[in-house]
């Protein structure tokens, strides 16, 4: 979960709704995620130093929060890119052929 | 969007009030009253969009937990500076009983005894420093 908020994030600085909008659009609607999971989310990554965030310009009569990625975060889910492909080469193997 | 607040008031009831769960809240505000505009753009009626948003929302424990969280490492430096505290106020004493020793007393060594007993503080403390790392 970490991994993916953290993927849109580093294309280009995002706020909330707009980062479970994207994940509908791309799942084409076959994963949604639930706004408590994505706030936890935010204040982990917060937390541990991966993304940073800054109030917007003024929409809809209030500021938006937006996030943005931080170079730790980016060395972060490279490391994390890695170790999925190793993952899922792994599993790969086991589960090919059934 | 009147009930929405108050279906986000009524989430964070339970959490403890903070500068951080304020931010928090009004960020999450937002995005609901934006996902209703959405989903009354495409065609709902606002009760029912304001329901869909509040339903989709799931389980506020994740949030809580994360919240919760941060109050930890507060804890860890206190125990860090207790035994900073400890080592520099044991090795003050024992200089003190050192030096009262060997001024008044030099053919006679004590200050061994008192040194074990006031060892005790630093020690105690670096085990609660140890737990807590």
């Amino acid at each position: 979960m970490d991994s993916i908020i953290l993927r849109l994030i580093s294309e280009k600085d995002r706020y909330g709704y707009e980062i479970s909008k994207e994940i509908s659009e791309r799942t084409s609607d076959r994963f949604h995620i639930k706004e408590a999971t994505l706030y936890a989310v935010f204040q982990r990554l917060h937390r541990k130093e991966l993304i940073e965030s800054y109030y917007g310009s003024i929409t809809h009569g209030s500021k938006r929060k937006y996030y943005r990625i931080t170079p730790l975060g980016r060395a972060y889910l490279h490391e994390i890119a890695k170790e999925w492909q190793e993952t899922k080469d792994i599993i790969d193997l086991f589960m090919e052929g059934l | 969007m009147k009930t929405l607040k108050q279906h986000v008031d009524a989430l964070f009831k339970n959490i403890p009030d903070s500068e951080e769960k304020e931010t928090i809240k009004q960020e999450i505000l937002e995005n609901l009253e934006e996902k209703v505009q959405d989903l009354m753009g495409q065609g709902k009626e606002e009760e029912d969009a304001i329901n869909k948003a509040i339903i989709e929302f799931g389980d506020i424990d994740e949030i809580k937990q994360e919240l919760l969280q941060k109050t930890i490492p507060v804890k860890k430096n206190m125990s860090k500076i207790n035994l900073g505290f400890s080592i520099w106020g044991s090795l003050l004493i024992i200089s003190l009983f050192v030096f009262a020793n060997f001024y008044y007393t030099p053919d006679e060594i004590w200050f061994v005894y008192p040194t074990f007993v006031v060892l005790w503080w630093p020690l105690s403390m670096f085990f609660y420093w140890l737990r807590t790392k």
